[in-house]
């Protein structure tokens, strides 16, 4: 699975997580977790190097063999994804010590409704701000509300990407012993819709 | 001319039609007959309205528009397709977009590159909406808010209660005189189940009705017993951003012994609904705003919920008309303000009604069941005098300077029985199960077809696909077999007799060049089957099925059926300006119409213009 991460520097949760008009990252919290993250901003963030941890998702990724291209723009980012030929991309932003306006926010969140126009289904993609995170990938079980610790974002993301975990990683994943979603064939469920949408025609 | 108006009759039979006026009936179409003339019109192949409108709108035979019929198949899966329209999303992290499958240029992008105005209410096939100068009310093809042709929901005390068709049963108690249930909304793709609306039913017994309460608009809504309700507005919240709002009606079928109450699929609302309905987007609303809330489903008629006996005839019948009166708001409204340019208006009821009442009209009709068929022998007759006041009403708009149209894109006829295509092919080597599976142990959907040994296989109203290899997912026929497999097909099925009847059931077999030409002609089936009067495609073959025996009895209130040989189910058309053209068809309007109004016929139209 590829991973694109948003790594918002400084991105406070109450606006981060609490502005309705944010549609696009809205969309994502409705369809994978999102919630509060606990540690020290200044020493852990899973997306950017510090002192106080072993290594950055992305150095993880590097270890497994693969490549997350770093971005500062949101264009260079979208020229990448329409490409296709990625298997890690993460944009990096900064925020104002207060916070900032409700506008860079927006315009985050315009930035990230272009980004999602060139994805596959088969990404993962993940935001994080000041201690808060979204999280979404097809084989999250997990939805809703979540909350945890800041070391544990990575396991998760690594298991949920179908990476295996490395010996030396802190935390632990929240889904470790869950059953990941994988997409199959036509359920009944989806049987039963199709013939539910399909017969109110009153010809069959 | 300054003036065009098409006044739709979706279904009106021109036998039907012909014997009235022999008696001096319909006065306004015989008026009508008069003043210009009057003909049957041809219809396309196959005889569907979405199929025959949308050679109307763009004056192209099927392959120049794309649709064949109601469905179609994925050609990955087998799986049966909502052939109208599709929801594209690019990927799962995107909000998916309605594409109309109807393709080729209908004539009112014409009528708006020359500045001429359109009001066109309720056409099929343009969901979404067309972008027209002027406006545009989308008809079927419009779901209802779980994305169907239209899902009802039936409430019972009973334990056993189960949902027909497409149908959702909820089994309820009844408390202290008051049963707490919920309105079924859009199903979560997600979590899988489905949103609610709380509702809280109180039983008045005394006065045979009940209350709904609601967080809903009005909050108290009344119910009697055996009628119809008026529209309740109900919202789902369907995500922390987004609310969904609905409308639905009730119909209460009875107290006691058990509490059983019907209510009608989820129709969109105009201020809000999901999708767009109308070009421009706010003019369904600013619609509703003068003439009050108004289905919006494509099928806004409950025929299931006649079909399934949660209500009755009469109940049906109420409600048809409720539709005919509401369009007819809309159509004297309208015309009230049309200038010049061209006006359009859908009345789909005839074609409705006829299906439900046509076995009135036939004693014989398996569906009765040895029923009294007297009390509603003459609903279809009625039904046309209602129609035809409607058109008396509209002609009233038309003055010298105005070419006045009425017509219907197929007629009706009888449907007794029904032939099982797939067990035909299956008993002809043409259709394989898997080892050890017999015709009748195969579900809807092609369970257990064997792909890998398939030849051809049957879905949607009578087509045939061929298991065409590189086309679908397991295709075994080259393109070198492909002539001699529909040869066979053809020589085989041509004259099919009906051997419990004596009849013959399949009048001829079209193969797809010889009907369709045009850009879309590669997605049409390959082969469509012609049946005769009193004939169809049988209930389980549609979807899929295989089931035991080739013939079976048609029992359902669904009694009449148009999905015939085309030959045999032509429209009609009536005009107020004399026409000559020997047989005119449906691909002749869209000239006509454009020429009428001064504006040259787009490249791609196939027909003539039939006045000059």
């Amino acid at each position: 699975m590829k991973i694109l991460a948003f790594n918002l520097q400084g991105a406070k949760r109450a606006m981060l997580l609490a502005d309705e008009r944010l549609e696009n990252l809205r969309r994502l919290m409705d369809m994978g977790c999102f919630g509060e993250l606990e540690g020290d901003p200044r020493e852990w963030n899973v997306l950017a190097r510090h002192e106080a941890h072993t290594l950055t998702l992305a150095e993880f990724l590097a270890q497994a063999g693969k490549d997350v291209a770093m971005f500062d723009d949101v264009a260079a980012l979208n020229s990448k994804l329409a490409f296709g030929d990625w298997d890690g991309c993460q944009l990096n932003a900064s925020f104002p010590i207060d916070g900032g306006s409700a506008d860079q926010y927006l315009d985050f969140d315009r930035g990230l409704g272009d980004a999602l126009q060139h994805l596959s289904d088969d990404t993962l993609i993940l935001v994080v701000g000041e201690l808060c995170f979204v999280l979404v990938a097809s084989s999250n079980p997990i939805t809703g509300y979540q909350d945890g610790s800041s070391l544990d974002l990575t396991p998760t993301v690594l298991e949920l990407a179908g990476y295996p975990l490395p010996a030396n990683i802190e935390g632990k994943s929240w889904v470790a012993g869950m059953e990941l979603n994988r997409s199959s064939g036509l359920s009944d469920d989806e049987q039963a819709m199709l013939r539910e949408r399909l017969s109110g025609l009153g010809y069959i | 001319m300054k003036k065009v108006i098409v006044i739709g009759l979706d279904g009106f039979e021109p036998k039907i039609a012909e014997s009235m006026m022999a008696r001096g009936e319909l006065p306004n179409l015989m008026r009508l007959r008069e003043q210009g003339g009057y003909s049957r019109l041809k219809t396309t192949a196959s005889a569907q309205t979405p199929v025959a409108w949308s050679t109307f709108s763009t004056g192209a035979n099927p392959g120049g528009h794309g649709i064949f019929d109601f469905l179609t198949r994925d050609a990955k899966t087998y799986l049966p397709l909502m052939a109208l329209s599709r929801y594209e999303q690019k990927n799962a992290f995107v909000l998916p977009k309605v594409v109309n499958m109807r393709r080729g240029t209908p004539f009112w992008d014409l009528l708006s590159a020359k500045d001429v105005e359109s009001t066109i209410l309720r056409i099929p096939c343009a969901y979404p909406p067309d972008k027209v100068k002027g406006r545009m009310l989308s008809g079927v093809g419009v779901p209802d808010l779980r994305g169907g042709f239209g899902t009802p929901t039936f409430y019972s005390t009973r334990k056993d209660i189960h949902g027909e068709s497409s149908e959702k049963a909820v089994n309820v108690s009844v408390a202290d005189g008051r049963v707490a249930t919920h309105v079924i909304g859009p199903r979560d793709p997600k979590t899988k189940s489905d949103h609610k609306f709380d509702i809280t039913v109180e039983i008045q017994q005394s006065e045979d009705k009940i209350i709904i309460t609601s967080q809903g608009q009005p909050d108290k809504l009344e119910v009697s017993l055996g009628k119809w309700s008026k529209w309740l507005k109900v919202k789902f919240k369907v995500g922390m951003m987004q609310t969904v709002s609905g409308i639905v009606r009730f119909n209460l079928r009875q107290l006691e012994p058990e509490f059983e109450l019907y209510a009608s699929p989820v129709n969109f609302e105009t201020e809000e609904p999901l999708f767009p309905i109308s070009s421009p987007q706010e003019y369904a609303h600013d619609l509703a705003m003068k003439i009050g809330r108004y289905y919006t489903a494509g099928m806004a008629e409950d025929h299931d919920g006649l079909n399934n006996e949660r209500f009755d005839e009469a109940s049906y019948l109420d409600q048809c008309r409720t539709v005919l009166r509401e369009r007819r708001k809309m159509m004297e409204f309208e015309l009230g303000r049309f200038q010049k340019g061209f006006f359009f208006c859908l009345f789909d009821t005839p074609d409705r009604l006829a299906h439900m009442f046509w076995r009135f009209t036939e004693p014989n009709h398996p569906a009765n069941k040895g029923e009294d068929v007297s009390r509603y022998a003459k609903v279809i007759e009625e039904h046309y005098r209602e129609c035809d006041e409607i058109v008396g009403e509209a002609m009233k708009r038309a003055d010298p300077e105005t070419l006045f149209i009425v017509l219907s894109d197929h007629g009706m006829n009888s449907f007794q029985r029904g032939l099982n295509l797939n067990t035909w092919l299956h008993d002809n080597d043409f259709l394989a199960l898997k080892s050890g599976f017999k015709p009748g142990e195969s579900g809807d959907f092609f369970q257990n077809v064997d792909w890998d040994k398939t030849k051809a296989f049957s879905l949607g109203l009578g087509c045939i696909f061929l298991n065409r290899k590189g086309r679908e997912a397991n295709g075994i026929v080259t393109d070198g077999e492909m002539e001699s497999v529909r040869e066979g097909i053809v020589k085989g099925l041509t004259g099919l007799v009906d051997s419990d009847r004596g009849a013959v059931a399949v009048r001829t077999v079209a193969r797809s060049e010889e009907v369709y030409r045009g850009p879309y002609a590669s997605e049409a089936p390959d082969l469509i089957v012609n049946f005769s009067e009193g004939y169809r495609v049988s209930w389980d073959t549609p979807l899929g099925g295989v089931p035991r025996g080739l013939f079976a009895d048609n029992t359902k209130k669904w009694g009449g059926d148009h999905v015939i040989d085309p030959a045999l189910a032509s429209g009609i058309l009536f005009m107020n300006k004399k026409f000559s053209a020997e047989s005119p068809g449906l691909m002749d309007l869209a000239p006509t119409i454009l020429n009428a109004l001064g504006v040259a016929k787009g490249d791609a139209m196939e027909g003539s213009d039939l006045i000059s």
